[in-house]
């Protein structure tokens, strides 16, 4: 491998990692300014023109503060868990094709990190190793709430779990790969002309209950008990402050940027869109836009449900992910092996 | 040899890994580190298992492999209750304490 | 480049597996365990069997060692309790016949576990996640629906093991 082949190589691994945090910083204030216009109020106007300057000026803050650190807690696993939640959220966007194809120095650089044979399960490995960062969060701050709060949020993330891979078991099944780029490339084309063949309109059940799943691993509102900030003090983060905290804030925000990728790539076509074959750097950076597109429009989704919906109860919670959604996924699972066979038969 | 890595490196590892489990599971005194350690065996059989599959080209070892795997899953949920109902009873992980037939 | 990450992988599952054994700890042993089997995962994707390694890290390293870390932290054991050895006698003679055990072990398998006249295994020739996925559901189907039904059977169990007796 030559030096091109290496530059090639670590730009299309390290970009994503470097942009996605930088992309968390005007999502901050996109959250802040849509829940003030929901709650009817001005929201962060004072700081730079349109508040904008309000997120940098947050951050600016917590690396500023002091870190206070409980003297009883676990040191190593204090420090260990928020890296933890960094790496299994930005890990997670590697195999998630966020363009078509660009042609550099007469080779194809397919516009992802790593075009792996297991893509989507590689996915749910990652998200199964951010259930330790929550756990450990709790545990080693030696404080009963974050206790609390670490174990209810990684009994709900493995429960939401079981729903989201069954769900996506739908969309491999149509596909028929696992990789991300095969997935995309079997939602081309329309149906009747101008209906997208993306696999939300035949499996849209199998898309809601994805989603839903989904803001329950991100531990967002609705589902967002385990750092419940009037029940719990704030759960498994009680007991961070400044630049820790930040980067479980950032790990929060990260993954649900990178749930909504999943989502669009799944059932939405990713940054593809019926009848656009990109050529050349121009189709490239179509590509890249009509990605961002429908990422931001899913994480739009997000802001808004949280500030619309109130919390569930956990119990409520843990009963709606067992006795609710994974059946439901199951016969999502029929339907789209049923909707196969049909295929196949005709 | 499997790419690179020849057979009898991938079986030295599963043979040393086994070797730690072992010493593991007969050494220690807590039920919790016993457990492990099994579970660490069953992994080192994994690896042979799967270093056997590769290098002789066939499916077998991975289907071996996702079957221990399932198992492993319900011995461990299983082990761990019975862990959890004699933790109740008795108030300690420390097997020699264990040794009475009823409490 | 794939011994460089064999070798290192191999290293590190070795030394985490081994800091499991001898930690007083039994949360930092679940979390030694946990690196020690994704460093297991890498060198199942070098063995050509990507998704046995994603398996293990969502199964084994993802839900059965989180089962253990929560049996622990409901069950809040900290520490190992401390005590003299009552036997020390059986640790020297155990620790000696694994040590014969090991040496024995790792002897045969160097010189005689590979079978002779083998031809070497490429990345193209080696058994796709198709046909694995094939092979479960037509040639291993019995021993598949049967461990639905172990599944069942532990998930009953556990649940029956656990839950407090009622006494009238």
């Amino acid at each position: 491998m030559n030096l091109i082949d290496w530059v090639i190589l670590v730009a299309r691994v390290a970009l994503p990692a470097m942009i996605l945090p930088a992309i968390v910083i005007p999502l901050v204030w996109y959250e802040r300014r849509v829940a003030a216009f929901i709650q009817d109020r001005p929201g962060p106007n004072r700081v730079g023109p349109f508040g904008l300057l309000q997120s940098p000026a947050d951050i600016l803050k917590l690396f500023m503060k002091e870190e206070v650190i409980p003297s009883q807690s676990d040191r190593f696993l204090f420090y260990l868990a928020p890296g933890l939640a960094v790496f299994s959220a930005l890990a997670t966007f590697a195999v998630i094709p966020y363009g078509g194809t660009l042609t550099i120095a007469g080779k194809d650089v397919p516009l992802l990190g790593a075009d792996i044979s297991i893509g989507v399960l590689y996915v749910f490995a990652m998200t199964s190793l951010s259930v330790y960062a929550l756990v450990l969060a709790g545990w080693s701050s030696n404080n009963k709430f974050s206790l609390m709060g670490g174990i209810r949020s990684s009994a709900q993330l493995i429960s939401y779990e079981l729903a989201m891979t069954t769900a996506a078991g739908g969309v491999i099944l149509s596909a028929g790969s696992f990789k991300l780029a095969d997935i995309i490339a079997a939602q081309q084309g329309t149906w009747l002309g101008f209906i997208p063949r993306w696999n939300v309109f035949p499996q849209i059940l199998g898309f809601l209950i994805f989603f839903i799943a989904t803001f329950a691993e991100t531990n967002r509102l609705p589902f967002d008990l385990p750092e419940a900030e009037a029940e719990l003090v704030a759960g498994y983060h009680t007991e961070y402050s400044a630049m820790h905290f930040g980067s479980f804030f950032l790990a929060e925000y990260v993954n649900v940027i990178v749930s909504s990728a999943l989502t669009a790539t799944l059932y939405l076509g990713g940054w593809s869109l019926p009848g656009f074959h990109p050529h050349g750097v121009l189709g490239v950076l179509l590509s890249l836009l009509v990605f961002a597109a429908k990422t931001g429009f899913l994480v739009s989704v997000f802001v808004w449900v949280r500030w619309t919906l109130p919390r569930f109860r956990y119990d409520q919670l843990m009963a709606l992910g067992w006795k609710v959604f994974l059946p439901l996924a199951l016969v999502n699972l029929f339907w789209a092996a049923a909707l196969e066979m049909w295929k196949a038969a005709r | 040899m499997i790419g690179k890595i020849p057979l009898a490196d991938v079986l030295v590892v599963s043979a040393a890994l086994f070797a730690i489990g072992l010493a593991g599971a007969l050494l220690r005194r807590t039920a919790i580190v016993i457990f492990l350690s099994i579970e660490l065996m069953m992994n080192a059989a994994n690896l042979a298992l799967l270093g056997y599959g590769a290098a002789l080209g066939t499916v077998d070892g991975q289907i071996a492999v996702f079957f221990v795997i399932a198992i492993a899953a319900a011995e461990a949920s299983v082990g761990l209750a019975i862990f959890v109902a004699l933790f109740r009873h008795t108030e300690t992980i420390d097997v020699n304490k264990i040794n009475l037939l009823k409490w | 480049m794939e011994r460089i990450v064999f070798d290192a992988a191999a290293t590190i599952a070795l030394v985490f597996a081994a800091l499991m054994v001898l930690s007083r700890n039994p949360v930092k042993s679940v979390l030694a365990l946990v690196v020690s089997f994704f460093f297991l995962a890498v060198i199942y994707v070098l063995l050509f069997a990507p998704f046995i390694a994603a398996i293990q890290v969502i199964v084994y390293a993802g839900a059965i060692l989180v089962l253990f870390l929560f049996v622990l932290m409901l069950l809040n054991i900290r520490h190992e309790g401390s005590g003299k050895d009552p036997r020390p006698i059986q640790r020297i003679v155990g620790g000696g016949a694994i040590l014969v055990f090991t040496i024995v072990l790792v002897a045969l398998l160097s010189k005689h576990g590979t079978p002779p006249g083998l031809p070497p295994a490429s990345e193209a020739a080696a058994p796709h996640i198709g046909d694995v996925a094939r092979a479960v559901y037509s040639d291993f189907l019995l021993p598949f629906e049967a461990l639905s039904v172990l599944l069942l059977a532990a998930l009953v169990g556990a649940f029956v093991l656990v839950s407090k007796e009622h006494r009238p």
